[in-house]
């Protein structure tokens, strides 16, 4: 049961227990996780007219150029920052403010993805900066409105190195679909119901089909509004502490699935749909801790909570499609409706303690704990909602029928809720010392673990029944005897295998690491890591993996005045005996009375590896290489790949990626600047797998044997073709700064596939072979055209037009058709894909007033 | 441009004056330094000055009693001039005066001149460069001052660890032995303490995301990606996940593990589930590419595929799917079409129905 838990008040306790913390700081920012950044599509770095024009003298007049980056990248002109003085305090601001016309597919997915600009007013930057030089305090805003969903305001203040108080409130809207047709009635709620016309369990598709067609367009969405306080200062010579409290808001819907069994194997039958869910949530997380910094010890303590609350227990919906028995035995009922369960709360707690020391020799000893735990106990749904009877009744032949009373309250449930734990813990011991200038090592130990201690038994006490109700019994309505319980008192279910207990999957990481560096003169360095790291992990098909990592790199200065840093891994992943069925302990084999079956099939297929377990040999390379040119230019080269090799007969045989980037950065003047890039990056995965023989009735898993003959055997490869190429420039005139950029980003991925034979094909495509053809190319293409100019009027006011052009083409097979119909048989779809083409234009014309 | 060099000139006039000065004033103070004797400096950050307690600079009983932790911060050590005694920023802006504007814009400035306010004379600007008698006295011997830049004579070593010596602790406990310190990077290739060119954290960009982008520009390519996080759109960056500075992590990710940082903001991803899928609950990388992806939500492979790699189980899990199973396909397929797998398997990160075992409920 989703428990609400308020802001309103929480804020008010954390400012309460903030009053005594009268000294208070530094946010540490880049150990904080989230709410780093703020800013939107307008203007992603949140500030940007803030920047205005770019001081003629740049950063110094002693030296020729700008300065650059101890790697050789330039830094950008700083800018002409005025201030004013009003009694003690010194301030600046800036208000921008003006209007937005958005035009074109001003609806189109790429366009609003993390957007939400529009045809009307727009704050583009509220900036305030205040300070008090003779005491150190502090004030800062900065806000922004885009949209109604897309907008931040952050205050901040305090007095430096002393204390810092900060509270922030942001929209950040996430489009997911522009171009959805749900079907169903209630959409954004936890029930989904047919619309007038359609029956439940017993529409033709054609109904259905019509009942798409006429259905409105609707958006699928997700807002998430987050709203927080934090505090931090000194509370005590070297001491700092912190806390923080932050809400967030996430409403909207996703799109979500639908199964009512199978229709590809049975024409006219089944049901499968593409729902959609509503996004109620609501999460709330804590921070509070204390660090110590001295000459020798360093130390941290902190505490983070994070409470999540749904506020939707669960998704209902209405299925149209009529079941119909495989066996042409009348229906005992109409199943009709579907149900899943959405996420449930949840609590984490978190606590972790760091110590470092330094030693002798330049050394460091540095020392993290970590323990943790997540939980969640929310009451369980009872196993099924369907009602009366359910199943095939063959009379008279067996009678796979189950009465729904006996399954649908929560009086059929081992337990009344969940009670799913996981604990964790951390250890990291680093020991690092440099005896001299010229060496230095360390060796680093780290151990994590996972401990489930979730235990869930499927087992009805009404009946003594174990196993669940498959599908909510659509399963049961097909295919006589599929519903998904198993009873060893009950021939007809003494030998149906599934799972009857919950996994508590887990795992514990131990890993150790020794490293040496070598200076090479006073330009370049040598290093080299060995790295042993063992995983173990809980109830898989494996239970050890060990993997020995080689790390090079090489950091030279001595090249061409630039700075060239390469790194090179070879690791070699193995482990024990691979045992591809090693759940035997939770299905129904392992209850006494299990009868095995003369038809019992195989769970699949022993030569599979699944590739987070399996072996591995990987080899990864990185150079970046920057070059400065001249005094005002640098030219940089990214050159990486990865190369994955999977010893596996059956799954992923293998990935890569290579990749170059070149970038170009020129800045003659401050008040001229040029960019350019361009970059690509190729890879591929490859994996194979086997067709069952469906019709062989063999419990044989071997590849290669009569229930996974090679014959079915298949394999895959997806190709991927990325490229990325732009450029910008600022240009600033006396009065007028005219800025402009190009990107251009094109993707392609080709999906190629053989096989052994048409044995490999699903059954339902095997009638269709000689139609079997490549499948089309998956692309996405995007060229954005952005210009501005800022004109400044008076010292104080600017005037500022800017517009963006965006147009772009898309396909995706997987929504193949779905301009045409959403509807295909007994599936339905909602969302028809973002569209093949779209082209959008966005014109703002803001007023810029120094404050 | 021509008032640009006219000022130049004027600024190394300036210059020469002020080293003739200077070199009077070295042999003097320097004898001072070897005394012991302290010169105080405004503080900065928290923790100011504590760690460079085990430098020669120690502080004294007038420092350890001063009111705001800006007045502790010490003068930075320069192994290369240890016979360099401070002079003052007075002295210093007599030639950096181009210098001294922009840096009056930042934290820095701002801080130390509050915390020197009423205490003893400004030398915040060797509090970072070192002390600056033997520059003054020679500007341009390389290594005289603690240089930040290109081409320093001063090791990227030894200019991490003057900002260190008061910003140690904190987000960077771990800076020591990161892939960061261990690629020789310096403080200042990603921040430029000299000038405001960030909103904050004075990046040497005009944002983090930027400033990132300027070595990662392959990871920066992959957020133009059909799907990707909302990094380009400005309402997160890299810091938002990644802690530069070092964790106890290989990515440096903030958390203990890949999947607590993914829960910082899919909170409702955590469970535990009843019914969890192994490799989710192990690593939400085994599935997703964060960094952006030209699949549907940032998956590293198109779905069948995707499953396909781990899914063999007898029947309709293992079938090769071709186009004939697509919509505009002679038998279209569910298993391939829209969300393929997940039309079904729609709970795939795991299920808390009793019946969902298989992640249909």
């Amino acid at each position: 049961m989703a428990r609400q838990i308020r802001l309103t008040p929480l804020i008010g306790l954390g400012l309460a227990l903030s009053a005594p913390l009268i000294a208070l700081a530094d946010s540490s920012d880049s150990a904080r996780l989230g709410d780093i950044q703020y800013g939107n599509a307008l203007d992603p770095r949140g500030w940007t007219p803030v920047l205005g024009a770019p001081d003629p003298n740049g950063m110094s007049r002693l030296h020729a150029g700008s300065l650059r980056t101890p790697s050789g990248t330039l830094y950008p002109a700083p800018s002409l920052f005025g201030e004013h003085i009003l009694g003690d305090w010194h301030y600046s601001g800036l208000l921008e403010v003006g209007y937005t016309w958005l035009s074109g597919h001003d609806d189109a997915l790429f366009v609003h993805q993390y957007n939400d600009w529009n045809k009307g007013l727009a704050l583009g930057l509220l900036w305030l900066d205040a300070y008090k030089p003779e005491t150190g305090d502090y004030l800062e805003f900065r806000g922004s409105r885009a949209g109604d969903d897309d907008q931040f305001y952050r205050a901040r203040g305090g007095r430096y190195g002393s204390y810092k108080v900060e509270a922030f409130y942001r929209d950040i809207p996430h489009l997911i679909s522009s171009n959805a047709y749900p079907i169903w009635d209630g959409v954004g709620s936890g029930n989904l119901t047919l619309p007038a016309g359609l029956s439940a369990g017993d529409s033709e598709p054609a109904a259905v089909a019509a009942a798409s067609d006429a259905a409105p367009r609707r958006k699928i969405k997700v807002d998430r509004s987050r709203t927080g306080v934090s505090l931090e200062g000194n509370i005590a010579r070297q001491w700092i502490a912190y806390a923080s409290l932050t809400n967030e808001e996430r409403n909207g819907t996703r799109l979500w699935g639908g199964p009512m069994f199978f229709n590809y194997p049975f024409a006219n039958n089944g049901g499968i749909m593409e729902t959609v869910r509503p996004i109620d949530f609501t999460t709330t997380d804590v921070s509070a801790g204390a660090r110590f910094v001295g000459a020798l010890w360093r130390f941290n303590a902190v505490y983070t909570g994070s409470f999540f609350r749904d506020h939707q227990d669960q998704l209902d919906f209405q299925s149209p499609f009529h079941l119909t028995p495989v066996t042409g035995s009348p229906p005992v009922s109409l199943v009709s409706r579907g149900q899943f369960s959405l996420e449930p709360d949840n609590d984490a707690h978190n606590l972790r303690l760091e110590l470092s020391r330094s030693l002798p020799w330049s050394g460091e000893l540095s020392l993290t704990g970590a323990v943790g735990t997540m939980r969640q106990d929310d009451n369980l749904l009872a196993p099924t909602t369907c009602q009366g009877r359910v199943g095939i009744d063959l009379s008279p032949g067996p009678n796979f029928t189950v009465d729904c009373a006996d399954w649908n309250t929560s009086a059929a449930l081992s337990q009344k809720s969940a009670d799913a734990r996981i604990d964790t813990l951390l250890l990291d011991a680093r020991l690092s010392f440099r005896p001299l200038p010229e060496l230095g090592w360390h060796l680093e130990i780290r151990h994590y673990d996972e401990d489930n201690k979730t235990d869930y038994l499927s087992y009805n006490p009404q009946t003594g029944e174990y196993g669940y109700i498959s599908e909510n019994g659509s399963q049961a309505a097909v295919v006589p005897g599929e519903i998904g319980i198993f009873d060893p008192r009950n021939p007809l279910y003494a030998s149906y295998f599934g799972q009857i207990r919950a996994v508590p999957y887990g795992y514990s990481d131990t890993s150790a690491e020794l490293g040496a560096d070598w200076r090479i003169g006073a330009r370049n360095t040598l290093s080299a890591a060995y790295t042993y790291d063992r995983n173990q992990p809980d109830y898989r098909e494996r239970s050890q993996v060990d993997e020995n990592r080689l790390a090079l790199a090489w950091v030279s200065r001595s090249i061409a005045d630039g700075t060239l840093r390469v790194s090179y891994d070879f690791a070699v992943r193995s482990g024990d005996g691979y045992d591809y069925f090693p759940y035997a302990d939770f299905y129904s084999v392992s209850v006494p009375g299990f009868v095995p079956s003369p038809a019992a099939l195989p769970f699949t297929v022993d030569a599979m590896r699944k590739y987070d377990l399996s072996n591995r040999k990987q080899n990864k390379f990185r150079a970046i290489f920057t070059h400065p040119v001249g005094d005002n230019a640098t030219a940089s080269t990214v050159l990486y790949g990865r190369y994955n090799d999977y010893s596996a007969r059956v799954g992923r045989h293998g990935d890569n990626a290579t990749g170059l980037m070149l970038q170009w950065d020129y800045q003659p003047l401050p008040s001229f600047t040029f960019g350019a890039y361009v970059g690509g990056e190729f890879g591929e995965t490859r994996m194979s797998n086997v067709a069952d023989a469906e019709a062989v009735v063999s419990a044989d898993p071997h590849y290669g044997g009569a229930k996974y003959p090679y014959g079915n055997s298949w394999n895959e490869t997806d190709k991927e073709r990325n490229l990325n190429a732009g450029l910008n420039f600022a240009r600033s005139f006396g009065r007028t700064r005219v800025d402009g950029a190009y990107s251009f980003v094109y993707a392609r991925g080709q999906l190629d596939y053989d096989y052994a034979t048409t044995a490999a094909l699903a059954a339902n495509q095997l009638p269709f072979a000689s139609e079997l053809s490549a499948f089309p190319d998956t692309h996405y293409r995007v060229h954005t055209v952005d210009l501005g100019i800022t004109q400044a009027v008076t010292n104080e006011l600017a005037m500022r037009l800017f517009g963006r052009y965006e147009f772009g083409d898309f396909d995706d097979w997987h929504y193949a058709g779905f301009d045409r119909s959403l509807s295909y048989d007994h599936r339905i779809y909602t969302d028809r894909g973002p569209g093949s083409h779209y082209d959008a234009s966005l014109i703002g014309l803001m007023l810029q007033l120094k404050i | 441009m021509h008032a640009r060099g006219k000022s130049a000139v004027v600024a190394v006039l300036r210059c020469a004056i002020v080293a003739l000065a200077i070199g009077n004033m070295a042999d003097s103070r320097a004898q001072s330094a070897a005394d012991g004797y302290h010169y105080m400096l405004p503080d900065t950050d928290m923790g100011a000055g504590t760690s460079r307690g085990r430098s020669k600079t120690q502080a004294s009983p007038a420092a350890a009693a001063a009111a705001t932790p800006f007045e502790r911060a010490a003068v930075a050590v320069n192994p290369q001039a240890p016979e360099a005694v401070p002079i003052g920023s007075a002295t210093c802006i007599a030639c950096h005066s181009q210098e001294n504007l922009q840096f009056s814009h930042t934290l820095h400035a701002r801080a130390f001149r509050a915390g020197a306010m009423g205490s003893s004379a400004d030398r915040t600007c060797e509090s970072c460069h070192g002390p600056g008698s033997l520059h003054a006295g020679s500007p341009t011997r390389p290594g005289a001052i603690i240089a930040f830049t290109h081409n320093s004579a001063i090791p990227v070593a030894t200019q991490a660890a003057t900002c260190l010596g008061c910003h140690a602790g904190g987000a960077r406990q771990h800076w020591l032995g990161s892939v960061h310190e261990a690629r020789g990077l310096s403080c200042s290739d990603c921040h430029n303490p000299m000038a405001k060119l960030s909103p904050e954290g004075l990046m040497a960009k005009n944002s983090i995301s930027e400033t990132c982008a300027g070595c990662h520009q392959d990871i920066r390519a992959k957020f133009n990606r059909r799907s990707h996080m909302p990094l380009p759109e400005g309402q997160m960056s890299c810091a938002d996940c990644h802690n530069p500075h070092g964790s106890v992590t290989k990515p440096l990710l903030k958390t203990d593990t890949v999947n607590g940082t993914c829960y910082s903001c899919h909170a409702e991803k955590r469970g535990p589930l009843l019914f969890e899928h192994p490799p989710v609950r192990t690593n939400c990388l085994n599935c997703h590419d964060p960094h952006g992806s030209n699949q549907q939500t940032l998956l590293v492979a198109p779905m069948p595929m995707l499953c396909q790699q781990c899914h063999t189980m007898t029947r309709h899990p293992n079938d090769l799917q071709t186009p004939i199973g697509l919509g505009i396909g002679s038998a279209p397929d569910e298993r391939l079409m829209g969300r393929s797998c997940l039309s079904c398997h729609a709970n795939v990160h795991g299920s808390n129905n009793p019946s969902g075992a298989r992640f249909h409920k």
